[in-house]
């Protein structure tokens, strides 16, 4: 995904993507089977999946945490984001 | 108010056991009558009756959603659906690791069936607003983004939109809140509409319930700082009509804004917009 700014501020900036809590996880893939940004990938071995791509994940979004039976995915703290943001805003605006 | 319970079986894990004594507790509570799920996957027929008289609920233990996705499959309406693995979440409570429910699940089960009975007893006033206080007149003229077969409309003036496909209609201290046209195509027919509570106060980018297809299930995230004063009670009827109208009829919720000129600058207007459905549509 090429997209590169959210909101005007750099993606790779920006700290939104899931984590996998590797105790939970069963590897269903349904989030890998859901997500259309390719965020997630399998690989061969214990961890079978990987959060590979997190700068394509959407900010904001938390869509394939809602398709998680064992409830294995989390985001980070949304308002945390989001002042994240605001605040790399205003330093750019004032460069 | 009668009412049909479809619940998870309860016999993979405990949120499981927790949505099967819902539907128990709701017989005797209520008097809803419960559906097999097991049974209505082999013979719908054995329950027509009982679901074409009574609203449909379905109480799904954990996000694979299979009671739900059962119901969506069979083309079943769903009048109100409870996610357990939520209702942990905002109970505090530690379910025990086991499928006999101990007193934090039992606990928990109760609250749920209480939360319910309240809903189903409640007047539809106490829960959606039905009068609009102002007028809202629909887009007069749009922008038109195409992709390969596909159009996607966006309205020249009055809308703006967040970057997660959300629009706000601002007029007079309130705003109408609905999801663009991009993304009802991108979710297909929406047969859920999971709205937030009247009177929430919701931060900008906060959660404004939810929206299901059988694609995904879709965050509706605030494009504005405000408090729900409206929901709207077509699109909870008739889900689909945020398909059919997506800027018009098919709005979702009415929030009284509480700091629009600050949340504007975080917006996009149509042009931005159209750039950004251009853009993903051919990243999809």
């Amino acid at each position: 995904m090429s997209e590169a700014t959210f909101m005007g501020v750099a993606r790779d900036k920006i700290t939104w993507h899931p984590t996998i809590d590797y105790d939970k996880c069963n590897f269903c893939m349904e989030c890998a089977t859901f997500c259309p940004h390719r965020v997630f990938e399998q690989r061969e071995g214990d961890r079978r999946l990987v959060v590979a791509n997190p700068n394509n994940c959407v900010v904001f979004c938390r869509a394939c945490s809602k398709t998680c039976g064992p409830d294995a995915l989390s985001f980070p703290d949304k308002p945390a984001t989001i002042a994240q943001i605001k605040a790399i805003r205003e330093q750019e605006s004032v460069q | 108010m009668n009412s049909a319970i479809l619940s998870c079986t309860g016999l993979d894990k405990p949120e499981g056991s927790v949505a099967r004594e819902v539907a128990i507790r709701m017989a005797s509570a209520a008097g809803s009558e419960i559906i097999c799920p097991v049974l209505l996957n082999r013979s719908l027929a054995r329950y027509k009756k009982v679901l074409a008289e009574n609203p449909l609920i379905v109480v799904d233990g954990c996000s694979t959603r299979c009671a739900s996705k059962l119901a969506e499959s069979l083309d079943l309406k769903i009048d109100r659906k409870v996610l357990v693995a939520d209702g942990l979440k905002s109970s505090g409570l530690t379910l025990e690791p086991t499928l006999n429910l101990g007193a934090n699940g039992l606990a928990l089960a109760q609250t749920i069936v209480d939360g319910l009975v309240q809903s189903l007893t409640a007047p539809v006033s106490a829960v959606l607003s039905t009068a609009q206080s102002t007028e809202f007149p629909p887009p007069r003229e749009y922008l038109v983004v195409t992709h390969d077969k596909f159009e996607f409309r966006i309205p020249t003036a009055d809308y703006w939109f967040n970057e997660n496909d959300v629009w706000v209609r601002p007029l007079g201290g309130v705003a109408r809140v609905g999801i663009s046209d991009y993304m009802q195509q991108s979710l297909t027919d929406i047969n859920f509409v999971d709205a937030p509570a009247m009177d929430l106060t919701v931060e900008q980018f906060g959660e404004l319930g939810t929206l299901e297809s059988s694609k995904a299930v879709f965050e509706v995230v605030a494009p504005v700082a405000g408090t729900v004063v409206a929901v709207n009670p077509e699109v909870i009827s008739n889900p689909t009509l945020i398909n059919e109208d997506p800027y018009g009829k098919g709005w979702i919720v009415e929030l009284k804004l509480g700091n629009w000129p600050e949340d504007r600058e975080l917006l996009l207007n149509s042009d931005a917009y159209a750039r950004s459905v251009k853009h993903k549509a051919e990243e999809a």
